[in-house]
């Protein structure tokens, strides 16, 4: 049934005075006078109007109407305590912003399905050499082969390999762009559709079909200007012509974020001999769609035997002790579990700081509530029952919650993408992390809890308590259930406080150890090229030459020099071999003998400012011509020549294992250098002079002054040696280090945000807890003070109080947080989350900030006016 | 002397708390009927004793319908204009019916309250 319109209740009044006209002049009154007579019978027409209103009114607006009252006072009352409005209302929102952003940021990691079609079937194939460290060691053609060649479980295989392509056209380049070398089958495998065009197709397979690329939907939208032109037109591509067929929806870049994905025609290498038959040229990357009907098991079970056989019937392509397995996992988990133990650690710390801030503020609102006993029982005995009281005590934490949330959510933003680029190192997915309106849900549910919880915190006078009226007088009075209750508030707060806070420091302290480390690389001086030479082969080697004399001429610069990989920047670990030495016999299921692998150019050393420590520095006299020779780094010398007689003697490639298996003297010794690992560690290196081996594509400038002020002279004379020519990221190694170390200045970061945020709510807590033990004590400080007992006792008394909640309080945080360590360290390996002497720092500057919060209220305990407490009751 | 209708006006009732909800369904059962013509049905039938407020009549009359005693629907008028008809619903019958009963108990035990020995009196 609905109410009726305004309208029809005055159409319906109308018509009753109508009516009472008529009736009145059929009696025979004039029609003005009856008119009259029959307004005024009628009496207050819109006081009518309203009541017959008031009867169709719903119940439940009556309600909606109190409650909008007790929010209107609540208002009032709460504007009367602004500081503690403010307080509440910041440390909420501290608490519930830190759980809004790591929550958007799981979602989007774990929670939030791929954009590929039907994710569950498809599988991510890698193989990983634990036994070296090497966690994907990647296929060679001849693996994939011999892997998928029978498969029953998996419907369709695609493959997947980057190399790096020089770009002219579009009104781009040259330009060099990361590309994914795949199969015609990988889209169909990945299930992924274009966003314009077309994708590869299994026409576009084999070393005869027309080159064409597929862009990516980034490289679309932010190089090409989202120019649907594009599909169709020619670019250069590499060494010949590539027609754009498509756009690729967007979508997750796994195995690695790449500008455009093409079929092999694009890529030299990939046509050429080695990539079709050497079984031990790895960079492929095997993904594959389950048949119908089968399972991941079935699949794993299928590919593991299939492994097995392989390296049967190959034993040469591994050695024992690498301990190569196979590892089968659905993409969405491989996506998902390096970022899972590090989400859920975070996930702790904000719920942690969530739990801080509730408690903090529970406090103050029972401080609050005690303070107001004589109010509420003013209130009581006017009539009003536990529920109203309890509704105006709701109305209250209800406003302080929506306003933490409200400024959460704000702050969730800017938190989420810190906490996005953050985990983005252990999951890509965590880019996609946005604050959207499931985050505001939770934001409201947390808000909604914290405000409940809140309501029901502090007692309410009962009207049975005799006597409930007596306080309105008097100053505070507080009981001990109170009390108590006040200080296991605190203590929990500078328990969680100092778990987080010791594990704040943990990282930094990890964090300025690395940054602090020495290197043997002059690391400001040098700058870093990528410089993907025009050509393969002697042409190659002849340009690098004649780009470091060139170079080498220009004012400013001290040293040219190439080589294969930018220290931490490049991936390397490809460029590991097992070499022999001479006279040396590695023990038994020693893998002593796998090396790093890298060939220089003359003066690379000198350039890097890598001392040598005996013999001689490569010349361009070693080249192809020449006595093959080697440079071993001190760890390989000390190691393999305990006399130290390293020089002159020989080393070569494991037998067996790849060309070139002819013997290399050694002539000379150098300092090791980690250039895969930002935190050095004794590095097994073996350098070979580039003329006689080939495959620089790194510059590297030696500058007298502002390394990055030759930028401009450097990529002139490149461009006038060759017009095509790349130049890529030039960088110091100083800034390459500082880039590498981002998540660990994040990581730490992140983290002492937490930790800072916990110290400075806690120690509000504590002072709150004290300032407010201080003033309900007055009376007694005052008796005290009176019978003989000095301020400066009264003082340390206080601070005794204090002392003693933080005392527990870091106890019992460590004692849970190492607990917690212990646990999470058995999930984690590489995270060390609690050191002892960051631990102890932690409780240091904990016990230092809360005697000062408790030296205010101790100092005003001692200062009470004896008369005046005494007076007070 | 007063004119009679001043006398009238006098002898007027106050409306038992209650009573008026029962008044409108027992009027209505006679047939469909505005506001204004079961505010003059109760007056005529109570003799001129009983007048019913405009502003207490027509809140009734919605509380009625809300409760889905009484419908309504709009019709014209004796005065040519529009006006709402209302009419009892089944429910509002039975109600009629219950409150009746009701009343009529009430009356007998405020009577037996009120005259103990009524034959007593009677013969006096």
């Amino acid at each position: 049934m609905r109410p009726p319109k305004l309208d029809e209740l005055d159409e319906e009044i109308r018509g009753h005075i109508a009516l009472s006209i008529q009736e009145r002049i059929e009696r025979g009154e004039a029609p003005e006078a009856a008119r009259l007579a029959a307004l005024k019978e009628f009496g207050n027409v819109l006081l009518t109007r309203d009541s017959i209103r008031n009867v169709w009114r719903p119940r439940w607006l009556d309600g909606v109407e109190a409650f909008a009252r007790d929010l209107r006072f609540a208002v009032r009352s709460l504007f009367r305590a602004k500081s503690l409005t403010v307080t509440v209302v910041v440390t909420l929102a501290l608490g519930i912003g830190a759980n809004a952003a790591i929550f958007s940021v799981v979602r989007s990691v774990l929670l939030r399905p791929l954009v590929n079609r039907d994710p569950d079937r498809l599988i991510y194939i890698r193989q990983s050499a634990p036994g070296v460290g090497t966690e994907n060691l990647t296929f060679s053609m001849p693996e994939i082969r011999d892997l998928t060649s029978n498969a029953k479980t998996i419907r369709q295989f695609g493959d997947f390999s980057t190399v790096d392509l020089t770009w002219i056209g579009l009104g781009q380049g040259p330009r060099v762009v990361k590309a994914g070398v795949v199969n015609g089958s990988f889209f169909d495998v990945m299930g992924l559709r274009p966003a314009l065009g077309r994708l590869l197709k299994v026409g576009d397979d084999g070393p005869k079909a027309a080159a064409v690329a597929v862009v990516t939907h980034k490289f679309w939208t932010t190089v090409l200007h989202s120019d649907s032109t594009v599909i169709g037109k020619t670019v250069r591509l590499g060494p010949g012509m590539a027609t754009i067929i498509g756009v690729l929806e967007p979508s997750v870049p796994y195995p690695a974020e790449t500008q455009i994905i093409a079929n092999m025609v694009t890529s030299p290498h990939h046509l050429g001999a080695t990539m079709a038959n050497e079984r031990w040229h790895r960079m492929t990357e095997l993904f594959g769609r389950l048949a119908p009907g089968a399972t991941l098991e079935a699949a794993r079970a299928e590919l593991d035997a299939a492994h097995a056989a392989m390296l049967h019937a190959h034993p040469e392509s591994h050695a024992a002790q690498e301990r190569v397995r196979l590892q089968v996992t659905t993409l969405r988990d491989q996506l998902a579990s390096p970022a899972r133990p590090i989400l859920l650690l975070l996930m702790g710390a904000a719920a942690v700081v969530f739990v801080i801030a509730c408690s903090n503020v529970a406090n103050l609102i029972l401080a609050r509530s005690v303070r107001r006993e004589a109010e509420l029982a003013v209130r009581a005995a006017l009539g009003a029952d536990q529920g109203a009281l309890r509704r105006t005590l709701l109305a209250e934490s209800l406003i302080l919650c929506a306003a933490g949330a409200a400024l959460g959510l704000m702050l969730a933003w800017p938190l989420a993408s810190v906490a996005g680029r953050y985990a983005a190192r252990f999951s890509i997915r965590a880019l996609e992390a946005t604050v959207d309106a499931s985050v505001l849900w939770l934001g409201a549910g947390l808000a909604l809890a914290a405000a409940v919880v809140l309501a029901y915190v502090p007692r309410l006078p009962s009207s049975t308590r005799s006597g409930g009226l007596k306080p309105v007088g008097g100053g505070l009075r507080m009981t001990p259930g109170t009390n108590r209750r006040l200080r296991i508030l605190a203590t929990t707060q500078i328990a969680c406080s100092f778990v987080l806070l010791a594990s704040a420091g943990t990282l930094l302290a990890t964090l300025n150890a690395i940054q602090t480390a020495h290197t043997s690389f002059d690391l400001r001086r040098v700058l870093a090229i990528d410089v993907p030479p025009p050509a393969a082969g002697p042409a190659e080697l002849a340009f690098f030459q004649e780009a470091a004399r060139q170079i080498g001429e220009l004012p400013g610069v001290e040293g040219v020099a190439s080589g294969m990989i930018v220290p931490w920047r490049d991936p390397s670990s490809g460029l590991k071999f097992q070499f022999d030495f001479e006279g040396y016999q590695p023990a038994q299921g020693e893998d002593a003998t796998t090396c790093r692998f890298r060939p220089i150019s003359p003066r690379f050393f000198a350039v890097l400012g890598v001392p040598l420590l005996s013999g001689r520095d490569f010349t361009d006299e070693d080249r192809d011509s020449t006595e093959l020779v080697a440079i071993v780094s001190q760890s390989v010398a000390q190691r393999m020549f305990p006399n130290g007689d390293a020089v002159n003697h020989s080393l070569s490639f494991a037998s067996g294992r790849r060309r070139g298996g002819a013997p290399r003297r050694i002539v000379g010794v150098v300092a090791d250098v980690d250039d895969e690992n930002v935190v050095q560690a004794p590095s097994l290196t073996v350098y070979v002079p580039q003329l006689q081996m080939g495959g620089p594509t790194r510059l590297f400038v030696r500058a007298t002054g502002d390394p990055y002020a030759l930028v401009p002279s450097v990529t002139r004379v490149l461009r006038k040696m060759s017009a095509d020519q790349a130049i890529e990221r030039p960088t110091t190694l100083e800034d390459v280090r500082t880039e590498v170390l981002t998540p660990e200045r994040l990581n730490a970061f992140v983290f002492s945000g937490f930790g800072g945020i916990a110290l400075l709510i806690a120690i509000v807590g504590v002072a709150g807890v004290l300032a407010f033990s201080v003033s309900a004590r007055t009376r007694e400080f005052g008796v005290r003070l009176a019978v003989g007992a000095t301020p400066s006792q009264i003082v340390t008394q206080v601070l005794r109080e204090g002392l003693s909640i933080v005392a527990v309080g870091i106890t019992a945080g460590a004692v849970v947080g190492f607990g917690l360590a212990r646990v999470a360290s058995s999930t984690m390996e590489h995270v060390r989350l609690l050191g002892v002497l960051p631990a102890v720092a932690a409780a240091a500057v904990l016990v230092a900030a809360a005697l000062v919060a408790s030296l205010i209220p101790a100092v005003r305990a001692s200062r009470v006016d004896v008369l005046q407490a005494l007076r007070a009751e | 002397m007063t004119k009679p209708s001043e006398d009238r006006e006098d002898r007027r009732l106050e409306l038992l708390q209650g009573t008026l909800d029962m008044l409108i369904l027992r009027t209505l059962q006679w047939g469909p009927q505005h506001g204004h013509g079961i505010g003059q049905a109760i007056r005529a039938q109570s003799d001129e004793l009983l007048k019913v407020e405009t502003g207490s009549l027509y809140p009734a009359l919605h509380r009625l319908v809300k409760r889905g005693w009484l419908k309504s629907e709009w019709g014209i008028s004796e005065a040519n204009q529009r006006a709402r008809y209302y009419q009892l619903t089944a429910t509002g019958k039975e109600q009629l019916v219950r409150e009746r009963t009701k009343w009529s108990q009430l009356v007998h035990a405020i009577g037996l309250v009120m005259n103990p020995t009524s034959s007593e009196e009677q013969g006096s």
